[in-house]
């Protein structure tokens, strides 16, 4: 990343409790524009309450997150979409009894700016990002008749309807076939190159490496190791944290 | 289109209608209407959002008081009253509304549940408002004009929820009822949707509660804050299809016509009705009659089981 770039989110210090037990622990990254950042981290880690702190879903006990120059700790989970923050959940709340189609209106509806007021506008543009995540031919289906590998496409394609310029990625491979996954990948990488600055939560590996620009790992809510992929992946600490002990 | 054209005849054949009843059956039929709207009203909150409301009798007692103490203590006119009534409505839901539309599912319909009864004894200890003897309106016979003044409010109301299921604002209400955390990240100010949601709800329902009270002419707080009105409007909008811009006004004029046909000659099945329309429509048919033009072709417990995990009731 080149020297003195304003940085597109910065975390200083991000912790949060639950009844005393530290989820995230004096947490700080940076996240510079048109990056692709992975967290990894086993299971309980802090990940998915990082992406909660960020999305607003849930409030940060202490520290601060500057999003294009701007303090948003305290701002609410709507008025961050606003400013450009768009999300995926990793247990999928897709608009169960709303079609395909008008799930993703929502997003573009309501997301950046506040959205597009117009919903005729609004569903051309969702049916533009139903095409480009491949979900075009469960368009009029209602949600919840989707398998679980489309529901994750819904959850991503809600998400870009929103024009997000920072895109918070929960597990969105989760369960996918290798093939599947193939395709996401190839569909993170178009939404990098259209603009969007990308944070990745993953426990497909392959994926993560041929992702990430950069790579930070949490393990009981603190951060142990950043830096490029293949560095992070072999070093020792966070072998340990995945595997218990030291490979021999 | 066609739609639109039928709906303009059925206006038109509901304004003709007292022009050509006996004097029973425009009572009836103000009855019906009134009915109507506030099962409309109650829709915008609780078939588009899913916040089950049992604070509208609250609204429908406001509307009531207002109009009666604007026309029998302060003598207003009618229209000042109905506007006094829909203000202290709104405002009410404003105040009420930003504390406890906080409330999700069944912790809401319990905090709305006391509303009335509340305002109901603080209104039985003022002197303005006749204390718990009640307050007599001006008399006025004019039936029909009743009726049109019920029949204008209910298509005003039904006219604001076919807006509502068009609108940006109706796409962020029905938003919340599917899932109201992915609402608030994909940027709905979902505080600010509900309130407004509870402030249309209110305002149909107070208005609807003053012309009820200038044509009954004689109120009390017991009969302008009865909870199980505010019972009959969820049976009503339930039946005919939450969240549907027709369903609650069908829904309650079927059950109108029946509850009435019902009352003239076995009074105490009248009574059963409504306590087994409710089990009935929650277990066969939870998108009310919208089910029973499908057919009902999925009766059976699975059917039950998944409306159960859709609706959380």
């Amino acid at each position: 990343m080149s020297a003195g770039a304003q940085p597109m989110l910065e975390a200083r210090g991000l912790t949060r409790r639950f009844h005393g037990l530290y989820a995230v622990n004096d947490v700080s990254f940076t996240l510079q524009p048109g990056e692709i950042l992975g967290l990894i981290g086993p299971n309980g880690a802090g990940k998915t309450t990082l992406i909660n702190l960020i999305s607003g879903t849930l409030f940060a006990d202490q520290g601060e997150l500057i999003f294009e120059d701007r303090r948003i700790e305290r701002l609410h989970p709507y008025q961050r979409a606003h400013i450009g923050i768009g999300r995926t959940f990793q247990v999928m709340k897709p608009f169960p009894r709303l079609s395909v189609l008008e799930n993703v209106t929502v997003g573009a509806l309501f997301g950046f700016g506040g959205g597009e007021r117009n919903r005729d506008k609004a569903r051309e543009q969702a049916r533009a990002l139903l095409e480009f995540t491949g979900l075009d031919r469960r368009m009029d289906q209602n949600a919840d008749q989707l398998g679980g590998p489309d529901r994750k496409r819904l959850e991503l394609a809600k998400a870009l309807a929103m024009r997000p310029k920072l895109l918070l990625l929960d597990e969105v491979m989760a369960g996918l076939n290798h093939v599947e996954v193939d395709e996401v990948v190839t569909i993170i990488k178009k939404i990098r190159d259209s603009g969007v600055t990308i944070l990745v939560i993953e426990h497909v590996m392959r994926a993560i490496r041929s992702l990430s620009d950069r790579i930070i790992v949490l393990h009981h809510g603190e951060k142990i190791a950043e830096g490029l992929p293949d560095t992070v992946l072999a070093d020792a600490r966070v072998v340990e944290a995945y595997l218990g002990k030291r490979r021999a | 289109m066609v739609r639109a054209i039928l709906l303009i005849l059925a206006v038109v054949f509901l304004a003709a209608a007292p022009f050509f009843g006996d004097a029973v059956m425009i009572q009836y039929g103000i009855d019906a209407l009134l009915f109507a709207t506030l099962a409309q009203a109650w829709n915008i909150l609780g078939g588009f959002t899913g916040y089950a409301s049992f604070g509208n009798s609250a609204f429908y007692g406001l509307g009531t008081y207002g109009t009666a103490i604007a026309m029998a203590q302060l003598h207003l006119p009618f229209w000042v009253g109905l506007s006094l009534g829909a203000f202290l409505a709104v405002l009410c839901a404003v105040v009420i509304g930003l504390p406890i539309l906080r409330l999700r599912g069944h912790y809401f319909a319990i905090a709305t549940l006391g509303l009335s009864a509340t305002l109901a004894a603080i209104i039985s200890n003022l002197d303005i408002s006749g204390r718990n003897i009640g307050l007599i309106l001006p008399l006025t016979r004019n039936d029909v004009g009743f009726y049109e003044e019920a029949l204008a409010l209910l298509v005003a109301s039904t006219l604001t929820v076919m807006w509502i299921a068009k609108s940006r604002f109706g796409m962020g209400l029905i938003a919340i009822r599917e899932d109201e955390d992915a609402a608030q990240v994909m940027g709905i100010n979902t505080t600010f949707y509900k309130v407004v949601a509870l402030m249309l709800s209110a305002f149909f329902t107070a208005i609807a509660g003053g012309i009820h009270a200038y044509w009954i002419t004689f109120i009390d707080p017991a009969s302008a804050f009865d909870l199980s009105l505010n019972v009959r409007m969820v049976i009503m909008a339930m039946f005919g299809g939450p969240g549907t811009v027709l369903g609650p006004v069908v829904g309650s004029f079927i059950l109108s016509a029946v509850y009435d046909a019902l009352a003239r000659s076995i009074s105490t099945a009248a009574a059963l009705l409504f306590g087994m329309v409710i089990v009935l429509a929650v277990i066969f048919m939870p998108r009310g009659l919208w089910d029973l033009g499908h057919g009902l072709r999925q009766v059976g417990w699975r059917y039950f089981l998944q409306n159960i995990r859709l609706h959380r009731l």
